[in-house]
């Protein structure tokens, strides 16, 4: 009987392919700080680790007003340590952010080293940082 | 009336003397640098964010991970300039190369390109070294030991010139770039980011 019940549990395994199963992507959630006003708000920023080490974040933002803005955004990119990782890719960009429409920035880090970022948006001139 | 004669002659002295209607020369604080006029040609800022944006699309496209690990051997192609303008490819192309050198996951090899050798000395310093009694052989690179490219970087910047009305044109700039696996000759990654510029016919785009 019991060798049944082996015998059953190991088909079981195999079929379900138990072994096998990848691990699902860290998931890193950051809250907002002080980077919405009466133009922009930010409703979301996340990050999280891809399979092949890469960091990706996405932030989900909200013009509020009636007319097109570009907002510049910069992600600092930074390692385990927080020391901040040199590239290219942390020069300021722009998204397009139609009249009372969401916008996303979705971008990936320049490296396997990052574990963490920071956003700045450029308004009027002045650099607001958003992290928590 | 020497009074006036004199007063003119001081202030035609006073306008020569400080360069009267001659453009101050700056330097220019390529991070901050928004005030600054585009213009119709192609100048750093659209190669910085033309190179970030493929860096960008590259190291997203996951085309640039190893299935088993380690690191790609990419060779650099030919960039064709298709533009009226004197373009020297490089200022886009090292851009991006660096900034997948610095992805980890991709090595570049200056020891072949579409042009030949792009660090003639690699090769050079084999024939020349390789049995030359001053050297201890021992140092000389060894035969076999250069890593041949896994991928090939092309790509091409067109240019179009369009005639919005008398006193207006519209300059379009493609850029255009393929990642190829030399393997299978198969494109894994292609983009295209295009700049365009609006402006005075009496701009020139060249």
């Amino acid at each position: 009987m019991k060798y049944i019940l082996l015998i059953l549990l190991s088909i079981v395994f195999f079929i379900t392919g138990c072994s096998t199963t990848p691990k699902p992507s860290q998931k890193i959630v950051q809250l907002v700080g002080n980077c919405s006003d009466q133009y922009i708000s930010i409703e979301d920023l996340k990050g999280r680790i891809k399979n092949d080490g890469f960091m990706q974040a996405q932030v989900r933002g909200r013009n509020l007003t009636s007319n097109y803005i570009k907002v510049e955004y910069k992600i600092v990119w930074l390692d385990e340590n927080d020391f901040t990782i040199d590239t290219i890719l942390s020069h300021w960009s722009a998204v397009p952010a139609y009249a009372n429409q969401p916008f996303y920035i979705n971008v990936t880090s320049p490296n396997t080293k990052a574990k963490s970022f920071n956003l700045y948006l450029k308004k009027e001139g002045k650099t607001t940082l958003c992290q928590k | 009336m020497p009074k006036i004669n004199f007063t003119l002659s001081s202030i035609l002295a006073v306008a020569l003397l400080t360069g009267c209607g001659a453009t101050k020369t700056i330097n220019i604080d390529l991070d901050n640098d928004k005030k600054a006029p585009a213009v119709m040609g192609l100048d750093y800022r659209d190669f910085q964010k033309t190179a970030q944006e493929m860096i960008q699309s590259l190291v997203s496209s996951g085309a640039i991970n190893k299935p088993n690990g380690g690191r790609y051997v990419l060779v650099i192609s030919r960039v064709i300039n298709d533009t009226m303008q004197h373009i020297d490819t490089d200022q886009l192309v090292k851009k991006i190369r660096v900034g997948l050198l610095k992805s980890g996951k991709v090595v570049v090899t200056t020891a072949v390109s579409a042009n030949g050798a792009e660090d003639n000395m690699a090769m050079q310093a084999r024939k020349d070294l390789r049995g030359n009694a001053e050297f201890n052989q021992k140092t000389v690179a060894a035969k076999g030991q250069m890593i041949a490219p896994d991928l090939s970087l092309s790509g091409k910047i067109i240019q179009r010139n369009i005639t919005v009305d008398d006193d207006t044109q519209q300059v379009e700039y493609y850029f255009q770039m393929t990642l190829t696996d030399i393997n299978t000759g198969l494109a894994f990654w292609e983009d295209e980011k295009v700049i365009g510029k609006r402006g005075s016919n009496d701009s020139v785009a060249w």
